[in-house]
Parts: structure tokens; C-alpha cells; sequence
């Protein structure tokens, strides 16, 4: 094949090019295209596949996310600011943060506990608990909400009971907790369990012959190997548990001042037509979701960047 | 430290991996486990750590009972055959490693493990690597630090998990050879579990012949390549040609050839098992370097063959043959013995065995 020659800039000390200026050059002036040149599609089709992806995120993502602090700031800054700081709108960003700030540790608590057995340990019933593990993703959180409600209510004997005692659950913040609880239980695992496969168990057996403790292996070995996947897990369950409307409004009697969470505010104040109001507390929920995206992008960012530094010092290794 | 291991006895569901295992290791001895994969070699070593339990037996070190000992207070050195190290430590904190789980009590302080550390970096003959991460290392090198790891918190007794099993060829034999000279200077009690006869008869004292699940022969390199105890242990260590045959009044043969059995040192259990064997039918192995060939008949202890393949690139020649019975048989001879015959593909010879060892069925 025939390809233009292009324009090789003349080397006035050849023998101090090095391996790798020379191998480029050399690709550079002749030879075959490529292997990745060979496979790459047309130009056209290119920008085609690019805006279609950047087309539909505008529409469906962009768009609305602009839209909600459009909406928010409409009647200005100074209502804005009344709208979230009105007494009703910082008792549900207090419950939403409390909700998120007790689920999410248990779940991390559970989804390590999870992980370590299904990834460490053979027992009877293992695939059954892989399996109840993915339980609240494939049941709609209405029907969650639903069987707390029914489990704990004050109609079934152990809501009863919980009466007699004056424990409130249902329709009261720990019936909140517990319906989010489940709801999210179970995104660090899930997180965890392909790393932990991956990671193997020798290191932890290498260090238990060294005369570590359980918890010393467990801190000084196992945590350094997961940790990213572990802090991931736990983006994504907060992300979840801060947003989560289905279970928890089933649960939550719709208390204004007490048992509404943030994504419940927003619906009861957009029903009220208090449009501004709602978009407020929107804006709200909808930044603790980017700042939440964010961090997810600055670990996906710094795994990346490990991974490259090693293969560089790697690479410099074999060249010294 | 002497290791006894009385009747342990292992089961993974229906799988036997060790059936009545007795071994006794002695102190400063280095042992090879040596078996096909699934024969309970690396079961057995991790039984000896503590990383595995017997369902039955025993283990004992120095006569004390280590079966109420976890793995942390056996005090063993454990190099695992993918080195295991901590990727996310420096290898200078992989071999502080056992120093710094100590109880502060025992902990020696930061000088003395620093110390300890370049002293064992030294030992490994990689004082450079304390900084590098071990990703950074080559698959011999990281072997070297687990090894300088395992031997950081002074063990008892080192182990070792087919520790050359990842390397290439090159580099395994040059950590043989380190292993051996390194043993030599500690005397530290070693065993190692490898599935390369090679290795095993090259860097053990002592070589443990296993084969599913119990233990075929223990002895010395030279024992087993010499007497080996079983067909097994014979086909185990190195190539053989195996004849059908058959045991009359004391002789072999094979068709109609007897074939010569080490005739007069009589130190031979071959001459026991054949004298009180009255025609039965016998399994007849011969190294390859046992055989020679003829381009005439040779007395009455030789059989025609015919020959299939030369390969003459080598210390030694190998001629591949088909007897004339139809088996395949394979010799190895000399350059000089090779020139003198003056042999081509398809040329019609005479076989005749040099020195073998019978084996009699027990019908």
C-alpha cells in the first residue's frame, strides 16, 4: 500500500536517537498500517457513534439536571434559601443524612461479612446466600417497604407487641433505617465479592504463618487489597440510601417535620405546587448525588493511576 | 527441630488425599515430597503447618503435639508457590512483615529490624531491592524475598510449596543449586514439595516418594534411583521402557528372549522376587541408557527392533526403536557408540539389556 511519505525532521545526532524514536520513525515512513489502524472505523461512523452517545445524554441527563436548579433559582436566591431552610425541608435532610449515616456502615459491616464468607469459606447453602444477597434488587422497593410494614405494622403480632412496649417502628424513623437498610444491602458486597475472588487468600495465609493475628491480617493485608472496592461499594450504597423513595415511603406515614426524608419532601411539596420549593430540595438531593459521582470519579481515577505507575516503573525496571 | 508425622489421614469429601501417612524428618535434614499431582504432597505440607488439619494422626514437633497449635504459634516458615508476597508493601515491610506483628513485648525495636532486614536482603543477594514494590520484580527474585520473609521470624522448620514450580527453566536450576548451598549453611529442617524428580534428587537429603495418598518409598536420592521399591517409584524418576513378559524357573522373558538381570553383585531383590515366582507373568523395566544396540544378534539376551527416530541433539543420543513384537522402545547411547554403529532410520538391530529390574505380578 502507498501512503505519503510525511516530512521526517533531519536528525543531526543519529546515535544519540533512541530504540524507540527509531521504531517510530520506522512505523511512521512505510510499512503495513497498524493492527489498531486496521480495525478502527471510518471516519464518519466515528462521529455518528460519538453523537449519539453525547446527543442522548443531553437529553435524558444534562437537560434535566440543568433544569432542576433552573427551576430552583426561578423565583431567585432569597427563596431558594427560604425553601431549605424552612423547619419541615432541615428535618428531612436531618433524617435523609441520619438514614444514610446508620445504613450505610451496617451495610458495609454486612457486605464484609458477606463477602469473607462467600469468597473465603465452603459451607452448605453458599449459593443460596449469593443469591438472597441480590434479593433487593430484583424485588421493587414498594414491595419492600410493603413486608416491613406487614412484618412490623400494628396489625402482625410482633407490632403488637413492639406497641405494647411503645416501641415505633413503622411510620417513625427506625422503620425509615431499616427499609433503606435493606434496600441497599446489598452494593458492597456486590462490590467486593469479584475483588476479593480475585485477590486469592494466600497473602492472608502468608501472613498468619508470619504470626499475624486475624484482625492484624485482616488490617495490615486484607483492607489494603480491597480498599478501593470496598470505598466504592460504599459510594454507591450512599448514593442509594440518600435517594431512595419506593421502600421508604411506604414506611414512612409521611410525617411532615418527622418522617419525611428528602426525596419524600420533594414529592409532598411538588404535590402542594410549591414547584420552586421542590426543585430546592431537589437541587439538594441532586448535588449530594454529584458530590457523590465526584468521589466515585476521583477513586476510578486514582486506581487508574496506580495501575499506569506501576506499568511505567515496570517498564523502566526491564529498559535499566 | 525433628518432625514426626504419625497415621494422618485427610479426606476431601470422597477424595483420599492421605491415607495413613507415617514420616519421621529429622533435624537439619532437607526433604523433597515428591509424587504426581493428587498424590497428597502439598496436603501433607500444609497439615505440617497448620494450614490444613488431619482428620486423623498426628504431627509432632520435636515430640510435642502440635495439634492445639494454630498456624501463628507453630512457627514455621511458609513459601507459598506463588510467592504471596504483599503487593502493597515495599519488599522491605514484606520481610519486616512477621517482625512487626509481634506483640510489643517481643517486638524488636525499629534499628534491629532494620538490621534484620538488610541482613536478610544480603542473605538473598538483593540489598537493592528493600524500596521496589515486589510487581517490580522478576518471578526468581520475588521467590528470593519470600524465602528471606519466611526466614525473618527465625522458624522452626521451613517450608516450602513448589517453590521453583512458576519459574523457567534457567533460573529454577540456579535457585536449586542457592536453595542446596543456603540449607548447607543453615541446617536449618527443610521440606519441599515438587512434582520434578529432578529437583527433588538434586536438592534433598531425604526424598518421600508419594503416590495417592500414601507413600510409595522413603530414602536417599541414590536409594531410590538405584532400588526403587515399586514399579511406581521406578517410572517416577526418569524415562523407562516397559516389556510384558514372563518369570520361568528364576529367568525372564520377553516372547521368546530371556533378558539378562543384573547378573552377579546378588544384591538385588530382583533375584527374591524371582525365585519364588514359578511361571507367571512379569512387567520387565529398562532405562533407556540400559539398552544397547546391535547391528547383529547378541548371544541369546537380544531381540530384533527397528529404528523409528534419531535424535542425535543432546549429551546423549536418543534412538527411538519398535520391537519386534510392535512396542515402541526408546535408547539412549553415547556419541562415540552412536558413531560406531553407524545407524540410520529404519534399520534392523539387536536389543539387549545391559542391567533391568523385574517387577513379578502376584496373582
Amino acid at each position: 500500500m502507498e501512503t505519503p511519505k510525511p516530512e521526517i525532521p533531519k536528525v543531526t545526532l543519529p546515535q544519540m536517537e533512541t530504540l524507540t524514536e527509531t521504531s517510530a520513525r520506522i512505523a511512521s515512513r512505510s510499512g503495513p498500517p497498524s493492527p489498531a489502524s486496521a480495525t478502527v472505523e471510518p471516519r464518519w461512523a466515528r462521529w455518528a457513534l460519538i453523537g449519539t452517545a453525547v446527543a442522548f445524554l443531553s437529553l435524558f441527563l444534562l437537560l434535566p439536571l440543568v433544569a432542576v436548579f433552573t427551576e430552583a433559582f426561578r423565583l431567585g436566591v432569597g427563596l431558594y434559601v427560604a425553601a431549605i431552610t424552612d423547619p419541615d425541608a432541615l428535618s428531612a435532610i436531618r433524617l435523609t443524612l441520619l438514614t444514610a449515616a446508620i445504613a450505610v456502615p451496617l451495610n458495609t459491616i454486612f457486605g464484609l461479612a458477606a463477602a469473607w464468607s462467600i469468597t473465603r469459606f465452603e459451607f452448605p447453602g453458599k449459593n443460596l446466600l449469593g443469591t438472597l444477597i441480590d434479593l433487593p434488587f430484583a424485588v421493587s422497593p414498594v414491595i419492600a417497604g410493603l413486608i416491613f410494614v406487614l412484618l412490623l405494622g400494628a396489625r402482625s403480632h410482633l407490632g403488637g407487641w413492639l406497641n405494647a412496649h411503645d416501641i415505633n417502628i413503622i411510620f417513625a424513623a427506625p422503620g425509615i433505617i431499616i427499609a433503606t437498610a435493606f434496600v441497599t444491602f446489598p452494593f458492597v458486597a456486590r462490590e467486593l465479592i469479584p475483588v476479593m475472588d480475585a485477590a486469592g487468600i494466600d497473602e492472608e495465609l502468608a501472613a498468619l504463618t508470619l504470626g499475624a493475628s486475624g484482625w492484624q491480617m485482616f488490617i495490615r493485608v486484607t483492607l489494603p487489597k480491597i480498599k478501593w472496592g470496598l470505598l466504592y461499594g460504599i459510594v454507591i450504597c450512599n448514593a442509594r440510601a440518600m435517594g431512595e423513595f419506593g421502600a421508604v415511603s411506604v414506611v414512612s406515614g409521611h410525617i411532615r417535620g418527622l418522617t419525611n426524608t428528602m426525596p419524600l419532601a420533594v414529592e409532598i411539596l411538588y404535590n402542594d405546587y410549591q414547584f420552586s420549593a421542590a426543585f430546592a430540595v431537589a437541587s439538594l438531593l441532586t448535588l449530594l448525588a454529584l458530590i457523590t459521582l465526584g468521589a466515585k470519579a476521583i477513586l476510578d481515577r486514582r486506581e487508574e493511576l496506580k495501575i499506569r505507575r506501576s506499568l511505567i516503573v515496570d517498564r523502566t525496571n526491564l529498559a535499566a | 527441630m525433628s518432625i514426626s508425622i504419625k497415621n494422618v489421614t485427610r479426606r476431601f469429601g470422597n477424595f483420599v488425599a492421605l491415607d495413613n501417612v507415617s514420616l519421621e524428618i529429622q533435624t537439619g535434614e532437607l526433604v523433597a515430597l515428591l509424587g504426581p499431582s493428587g498424590s497428597g504432597k502439598t496436603t501433607l505440607l500444609r497439615i505440617i503447618a497448620g494450614l490444613d488439619a488431619p482428620d486423623s494422626g498426628s504431627v509432632h514437633f520435636d515430640h510435642e503435639e502440635t495439634s492445639n497449635l494454630s498456624v501463628r504459634e507453630r512457627n514455621v516458615g511458609f513459601v507459598f508457590q506463588h510467592y504471596a508476597l504483599f503487593r502493597h508493601m515495599t519488599v522491605f515491610e514484606n520481610i519486616a512483615f512477621g517482625l512487626r506483628v509481634r506483640p510489643r513485648r517481643s517486638r524488636p525495636s525499629e534499628k534491629e529490624i532494620r538490621k534484620r532486614v538488610e541482613d536478610l536482603l544480603k542473605l538473598v543477594q538483593l540489598e537493592w531491592a528493600g524500596g521496589r514494590f515486589p510487581s517490580q520484580l522478576s518471578g526468581g527474585q520475588r521467590q528470593r524475598i519470600a524465602l528471606a520473609r519466611a526466614l525473618a521470624v527465625e522458624p522452626r522448620v521451613l517450608l516450602l510449596d513448589e517453590p521453583f514450580g512458576a519459574l523457567d527453566a534457567h533460573v529454577r536450576e540456579e535457585l536449586r543449586r542457592w536453595l542446596r548451598r543456603l540449607h548447607d549453611e543453615m541446617h536449618i529442617t527443610g521440606v519441599f514439595v515438587t512434582h520434578d524428580q529432578e529437583e527433588a534428587l538434586e536438592v534433598a537429603n531425604r526424598v518421600v516418594v508419594l503416590n495417592g495418598g500414601h507413600i510409595e518409598q522413603v530414602g536417599t536420592p541414590e536409594e531410590l534411583y538405584h532400588h526403587p521399591a515399586s514399579p511406581f517409584v521406578y517410572n517416577f524418576l526418569g524415562n523407562v521402557n516397559l516389556f510384558h513378559g514372563r518369570v520361568r524357573n528364576g529367568k525372564v522373558y520377553v516372547r521368546e528372549t530371556q533378558i539378562a538381570v543384573d547378573g552377579n553383585d546378588g544384591n538385588d531383590s530382583n533375584h527374591n522376587e524371582l525365585n519364588g515366582s514359578q511361571d507367571q507373568p512379569a512387567m520387565v523395566y529398562v532405562r533407556p541408557h540400559l539398552l544397547d544396540i546391535h547391528t547383529k544378534p547378541h548371544g541369546r539376551n537380544s531381540f530384533p527392533a527397528v529404528v523409528t527416530h534419531i535424535n542425535a541433539a543432546g549429551p546423549k543420543v536418543k534412538v527411538e526403536l519398535t520391537s519386534g513384537w510392535g512396542d515402541p522402545v526408546q535408547v539412549e547411547l553415547d556419541h562415540e557408540r552412536f558413531r560406531e554403529l553407524g545407524i540410520e532410520r529404519d534399520a534392523h538391530v539387536f536389543l539387549s539389556a545391559r542391567e533391568n529390574r523385574v517387577f513379578v505380578y502376584n496373582i
